[in-house]
């Protein structure tokens, strides 16, 4: 599991996340994307490297989000490939984290 | 593929297993598998199997035993292991949130199989779990 960040003006950080989001990659993204969740206000994660989630990385997920909420800030998902969009629309995430099919909707619904 | 092989894959309660259990898993299922039960199919075992490790360690070590067969379009995948007895059948229906501060940390493992799989079934048998799960492959055109 792979994190990248990257500043892309107004305050909004993309975190790019890489490779396969199962238990051993959720474990491993934890600390960092909490980090990032504590210092950061808007926040656009890009799953479309995402191959494969699992439970433990959509806690992650929610807590990351859960964590930039309650700073009255805003985390977004954006182009989960189907299987991966379907797990989340499966657990409910759809109805409490926005999703976004493009970047740029993303980076809208930011602002 | 012959339609009576039987695969079979033993891991320890460790969480490092469960790679081990996704390289295997998507190894199988590379021929003749739909991409969309190949991916329930890896969906559910990691859940069902993280679950055993996490939740069923009774003194120590114990042996988590996975079995993957092909029969006829329908592929079957049993878990069994001697930790504590839990029946995920049992386990009460997961509430969907509706506010991001409604939405509940966790438990969210045996809804996903419960969604994934066609079919869970459970027995306590010899002080053993025994979960057996079903996908239905989609029969395609003929060759």
């Amino acid at each position: 599991m792979d994190i990248a960040t990257e500043d892309l003006g107004g305050e909004i950080t993309k975190v790019t996340l890489r490779g396969r989001l199962d238990t051993t990659g959720a474990v491993q993204l934890e600390l960092p994307f909490n980090r990032l969740a504590t210092e950061q206000r808007k926040v656009l994660v890009d799953l479309s490297s995402v191959s494969f989630l699992a439970s433990y990385g959509i806690r992650v997920l929610l807590v990351g989000a859960k964590i930039v909420d309650g700073k009255n800030g805003k985390l977004v998902l954006s182009c989960p490939a189907p299987s991966v969009a379907k797990v989340l629309k499966t657990a409910g995430i759809d109805q409490v984290i926005p999703i976004f099919d493009s970047e740029s909707t993303a980076i809208a619904a930011l602002k | 593929m012959s339609t009576s092989d039987v695969s079979r894959l033993v891991l320890r309660n460790h969480l490092a297993e469960l790679r081990r259990l996704a390289v295997w898993v998507e190894r199988w299922t590379q021929e003749g598998v739909s991409p969309n039960v190949s991916f329930a199919l890896q969906l559910c075992l990691e859940e069902a199997v993280a679950n055993v490790i996490m939740y069923g360690a009774t003194d120590g070590e114990f042996k988590i035993a996975i079995e993957l067969e092909r029969l006829g379009g329908t592929l079957v995948a049993r878990i069994e292991d001697n930790g504590q007895p839990f029946d995920p059948t049992q386990v009460a229906p997961h509430p969907l949130p509706s506010t991001l501060k409604d939405a509940k940390i966790g438990d969210l493992g045996i809804h996903l199989v419960r969604s994934f799989a066609s079919r869970m079934d459970y027995e306590r048998r010899h002080g053993r779990n025994r979960l057996t799960l079903r996908f239905e492959e989609q029969v395609g055109p003929a060759p």
